[in-house]
């Protein structure tokens, strides 16, 4: 009688360390597989971050370039109305009309080349007639201490081949 | 999304324009220079604070054309690190 109770003993705890054994093992390969979807959503994770960061910092270096750049083209009306300032054209055009007259057209040309330029034409426009060989007017070229551009209206054909 | 890069427009190509500096001194002289050169004697005239003005107002121009060329490179660039990168900007 007590063997056959013995018997039944060993067998029910034989039956539990099948039944712990396989849910253990169930268990493991549960969490094996989802270890390794953990690691590739962290890879994934990771990923994600290091190309975030170098995008962000891309965009910081293009955007401070972009500053730089929008900085640099307030340059030249600063400029302009600094020499405007300092400058009295009027007295000047009293003064020596021609001297006056070349430098205005020395900038002037500049100003239509610089246009020309930062549009993408790279032609090397030759000066007018009246920029190279007119002794009227007195400097010619698009001289730093003076002002600005002129923007006369006249039309190319109206302009005299001096 | 990628969105091609396009053509820039057809580059500016200028003609110059002159100036003429006129007071009481050297007045006829430019009438007769100016009637040898054009034939006739019909201009425009600007006070030199107009043309100062008209100075300062090409100067905004370009500031303006100079910055919004500035903007286009910025997209641009930044088109073309998303492409090298194979990353997609939101």
């Amino acid at each position: 009688m007590l063997s056959k109770v013995l018997i039944g003993v060993l067998i029910a705890m034989l039956g539990m360390g099948y039944w712990y054994y396989t849910t253990t093992q169930k268990r493991i390969s549960i969490l094996t597989e989802n270890n390794v979807k953990l690691e590739v959503a962290a890879k994934v994770s990771e990923d994600s971050i290091k190309a975030l960061t170098k995008q962000a910092e891309t965009n910081q270096k293009l955007t401070l370039q972009l500053q730089n750049d929008l900085q640099k083209a307030e340059a030249y009306g600063d400029n302009l109305r600094k020499k405007l300032r300092e400058l009295d054209l009027l007295a000047d055009a009293i003064r020596d009309a021609s001297n006056l007259e070349g430098r205005m057209n020395g900038a002037t040309a500049k100003l239509w080349r610089d246009f020309m330029e930062s549009s993408g034409n790279s032609t090397d426009v030759p000066l007018p007639n009246w920029l190279q060989s007119d002794s009227r007017k007195g400097n010619t070229s698009s001289n730093p201490d003076t002002k600005s551009d002129s923007t006369s209206s006249s039309e190319a054909q109206t302009s005299p081949a001096g | 999304m990628t969105v091609p890069v396009v053509a820039r427009p057809k580059p500016l190509q200028l003609v110059d324009t002159r100036v003429y500096v006129v007071n009481k001194d050297n007045y006829e002289q430019f009438v007769k220079q100016f009637t040898d050169e054009n034939g006739e004697l019909a201009y425009v005239a600007l006070a030199i604070k107009d043309y100062e003005n008209l100075a300062l107002n090409i100067a905004d121009i370009k500031r303006f054309i100079e910055q919004q060329n500035e903007i286009i490179v910025y997209y641009e660039s930044a088109m073309k690190k998303e492409d090298e990168d194979g990353t997609e900007k939101p």
